[in-house]
């Protein structure tokens, strides 16, 4: 098993990515344009100028940028309420990426390369934390440990 | 002596053991606890989240569906009348569309978007979307709320609303209580203004006029495109044109 410190600094690697997928994206609409796909073809476009692409009126690109900063947060946070809370944050996100996976694949009917990198990074986001939070809970109370919490 | 220290020894080792013990329990304890809660709530923000985003979504009707969407689009571009763009750029895309027409609003949704972005919104060309009423009654009905929401310069916002929430042709839905919504998210300042306008006799001139230019240039459908510049007019084709298309054909007539 992975030393917590080890896990932390991945979490935070992939939240600064993450940080730069969704930026790309709410700056892309912000411009009034849309994401360019990376191999070419119309996805992007076409998720991006859905209405499933804003929640309330806010680009959800935006949503992205707050979750991934505060999962950021959590990765720099040590003890019990970084873990947990990295897993809550991380928990919501996975899920929030599956629901908008399911609506290109079975409602929008287009794939945007931008948006699936994002469901890939907090699918990963989901394991690394959930492995820091269910390893490493209260390892500031014991005395002896199998692996050293950082 | 020895004894002694043995047993000592022995308490110590059962004191650590129980100690280790309670550690592990404590520990465990947290896990459950708090791993059950943060998924309980991470399960209630995502079912939060996908409330609003089908709220937000679904069926058309309500008119304001994707108001924000179509003022983020047309964001600072100029309006005039039923031109969308700067009125110095040499080319104008016209586009002969139908408001109930489904493809249209196909064409709306997946290519405008880009044709905006790309290319009225970065001045090479100014997009007109003349109203060819064709399909039924409600067609001209439509156009003219359009047409009136023009006169306060909201025609491109009131078109682009109107196809996003769309219904099935002729069956009925263009009804006032309909307009009136998509008219207040196109944001026209004036409503009452907006309701007398579009009742005004002189719209049937211009949906005339619309008609007899097309029988003039050969067209029959909708959506249908022409590009218009110094260097002539040309029809480019009908359907859901590809920018890419579009774009050559500006070019060809700069």
């Amino acid at each position: 098993m992975p030393r917590e410190r080890v896990l932390r600094t991945v979490a935070a690697a992939l939240s600064f990515a993450g940080i730069g997928v969704a930026t790309y994206i709410a700056i892309a609409d912000a411009g009034g344009g849309s994401p360019v796909c990376l191999a070419g073809g119309h996805g992007c476009a076409t998720v991006a100028k859905s209405h499933y692409s804003h929640l309330a009126g806010i680009n959800v690109a935006v949503f992205g940028i707050l979750g991934y900063v505060l999962i950021l947060a959590a990765a720099l946070t040590p003890g019990d309420l970084g873990r947990f809370g990295g897993f809550l944050l991380a928990a919501i996100g996975f899920g929030f990426s599956v629901y908008l996976t399911y609506l290109e694949l079975f409602v929008i009917d287009a794939i945007c390369h931008w948006c699936v990198a994002s469901a890939v990074l907090m699918a990963l986001l989901l394991a690394v934390n959930a492995t820091r939070a269910f390893t490493y809970a209260g390892a500031e109370l014991a005395s002896v440990g199998r692996n050293e919490a950082g | 002596m020895a004894t002694r220290q043995a047993q000592k020894e022995r308490l110590r080792e059962q004191r650590l053991a129980q100690e280790a013990e309670a550690q592990a329990k404590e520990r465990r304890r947290r896990l459950v606890q708090y791993g059950s809660a943060a998924a309980f709530l991470a399960v209630c923000a995502v079912a939060v989240l996908v409330i609003i985003s089908q709220s937000g979504g679904g069926s058309s009707g309500s008119g304001t569906e994707d108001a924000a969407l179509v003022k983020q689009q047309l964001r600072g571009i100029p309006q005039h009348g039923t031109v969308l763009g700067d009125p110095n750029a040499k080319v104008t895309v016209i586009e002969y569309a139908d408001l109930q027409c489904p493809v249209c609003q196909a064409f709306s949704t997946e290519t405008a978007p880009d044709l905006i972005s790309q290319v009225v919104r970065k001045n090479t060309a100014t997009y007109d979307l003349r109203q060819y009423t064709i399909i039924g009654p409600d067609s001209a009905v439509a156009a003219k709320a359009a047409l009136a929401a023009g006169e306060q310069g909201r025609y491109w916002n009131f078109v682009e609303l109107f196809y996003r929430n769309q219904g099935t042709e002729n069956s009925g839905y263009v009804t006032d209580d309909f307009l009136t919504s998509v008219a207040k998210g196109a944001g026209v300042p004036d409503l009452d203004k907006w309701n007398q306008d579009r009742q005004s006799p002189k719209w049937d001139a211009a949906l005339s006029k619309v008609q007899s230019e097309t029988q003039s240039l050969g067209i029959n459908s909708t959506p249908t495109f022409v590009v218009q510049g110094p260097g002539g007019k040309k029809v480019v084709g009908s359907g859901i044109l590809p920018l890419s298309q579009l774009q050559i054909a500006i070019k060809s007539v700069e």
